[in-house]
């Protein structure tokens, strides 16, 4: 193994990349020890796709780093010759594109089923915009996207928000305490992330250039947030093997 | 203080606002959970004691029926045929002494017939179908008025409150059409109708505007006693045109 390559992987973001990989192997170790049922079954199959999902991209974002001419010829297959050390296009699929739409499928799952339809024309709505906006060159695949992210992230708090009002006017959820639900956990994470992710996309650029510690201050608390969200997401996975400490979800 | 550091602390401010206002909504949602569980529960028990209520309520009026129907078979059944075994048993020829116990045999078994109707035991052992016959049948021996049973599909067994209000809220709707209606024909259908099951009961007699407060308040009795096994009934009626009744029962 080159020092290269340990440095994309491991030293590089090592808050970042060592944790998540860790997550993604507990993570596979509990999926395969849940009973086959629980494993078709959506509110544990859905949160092991998203972790797998996630600690692929980030390990792919590493591997961008690590395999120079690989990342260039992704750029120039894309029609970015200008920055060819830049990898946003990963980021830009992987995150804001297909994570904004697993967490809204995450989020469905969750609700009752009159509102799931208003998440399926969320869903589909975001594709189009996405779409239309990409191939008519407004937000190029290789660069910042803020307009997609910020339908997408309000997507995603507005289907927080449909959960939560279900959380408190829904009978099967009123006969259940939030605390030991893992869906309320994975809510209340993922609005902290999106929420906060916000800040980050509005002014990490700037802080950097005026400020580079607090810029980097802000983009840890991103960085936390989605490993406690990734976390959350694990022990959902987990939580049928705790039957003392999680509920089973109503929908 | 320079514009760049305004700018700062604007970030900060805004990250510390959003962070705090996410974390108050997510600790509200709990709060209101407990306060909407707390009324749900109230009020489920308060729905709980009122279909306590009305089950009491209508086994007390089942009680009261039969022991007038007893007190009646007593009278007009029983204490004649215990008059005729005396005036039998009293005579000295060997033949009207063998009719005197015969007849003493007859009171046996009548009384038998009777003690079973003293408890609400019956119930159990008699189906919707066997009930809405047996009380089609006596009121076609008493030369009342012809009546007709049609059942499309077996109502299966039901659950004991179920049949409890059941039964007493057809005896409610039969007596109603005898007492009030004088029709020359009752008809009663048990039908299934898109997965709704459904009694349907029909007479040609008088009619009535049900907007009228004085058969309002009898038709809004039946109404919530089927809305506590969670059923429901619709009424149409004209002066001179029948009534037409249809119970909906619960799935």
């Amino acid at each position: 193994m080159s020092d290269r390559f340990i440095e994309a992987f491991f030293t590089a973001y090592p808050q970042y990349s060592i944790p998540i990989d860790l997550l993604l192997l507990i993570g596979i170790f509990i999926f395969i020890k849940l009973p086959k049922e629980k494993k078709r079954n959506i509110h544990f199959l859905l949160p092991f796709v998203i972790l797998c999902f996630s600690v692929f991209y980030q390990n792919l974002g590493s591997y961008t780093n690590y395999n120079y001419e690989f990342k260039k010829s992704v750029n120039a297959y894309f029609g970015n010759t200008e920055y060819p050390k830049f990898n946003l296009w990963l980021f830009n699929i992987a995150e804001r594109q297909v994570g904004t739409i697993l967490y809204l499928m995450l989020i469905k799952s969750y609700i009752r089923p009159f509102k799931r339809k208003i998440i399926n024309w969320m869903i589909f709505i975001f594709i189009v915009t996405a779409l239309v906006l990409q191939f008519s060159g407004i937000e190029p695949i290789y660069l910042n996207q803020p307009i997609i992210f910020a339908i997408g992230a309000n997507m995603i708090l507005f289907g927080c928000a449909l959960y939560f009002t279900d959380l408190i006017t829904h009978p099967s959820y009123l006969n259940r305490n939030p605390l030991r639900l893992t869906s309320f956990w994975q809510m209340t994470a993922i609005i902290f992330m999106f929420t906060l992710s916000y800040i980050s996309s509005v002014a990490l650029i700037y802080l950097y250039e005026v400020n580079p510690v607090l810029g980097s201050v802000l983009q840890s608390i991103g960085i936390y947030l989605g490993i406690l969200t990734l976390a959350v997401l694990t022990i959902s996975i987990a939580s049928p093997l705790l039957p003392n400490i999680f509920d089973k979800e109503p929908f | 203080m320079n514009p760049t550091e305004d700018q700062i602390y604007v970030i900060i401010f805004s990250t510390l606002f959003l962070g705090g206002l996410m974390s108050t909504f997510v600790i509200a949602m709990v709060f209101i959970h407990r306060q909407r569980q707390a009324q749900n529960k109230q009020k489920l028990e308060q729905i709980k004691s009122e279909h306590e209520k009305t089950l009491l309520n209508i086994e007390n009026e089942i009680q009261q029926e039969t022991l007038t129907y007893v007190g009646r078979e007593l009278h007009d059944n029983i204490g004649q045929l215990l008059s005729l075994a005396k005036l039998y048993l009293g005579s000295a020829k060997p033949e009207k002494q063998t009719e005197g116990k015969e007849t003493i045999n007859q009171v046996i078994s009548e009384v038998r017939a009777l003690s079973k109707n003293l408890n609400l035991d019956w119930v159990e052992s008699i189906s919707i179908e066997e009930f809405i016959s047996q009380q089609l049948k006596k009121i076609e021996s008493t030369g009342y008025c012809n009546t007709t049973l049609e059942s499309e599909f077996e109502l299966g067994e039901l659950p004991k409150d179920q049949k409890l209000v059941l039964i007493r809220v057809i005896q409610e709707i039969l007596n109603n059409a005898i007492k009030h209606a004088s029709p020359d024909m009752i008809s009663v259908r048990i039908w299934k109708d898109e997965n709704l099951k459904k009694i349907e009961l029909k007479d040609n007699g008088k009619g009535f505007d049900p907007s009228l407060e004085s058969s309002g308040s009898g038709m809004f009795n039946l109404k919530k006693r089927m809305e506590t096994i969670g059923g429901d009934i619709s009424i149409t009626s004209s002066p001179g045109n029948g009534t037409l009744i249809h119970l909906l029962l619960p799935n």
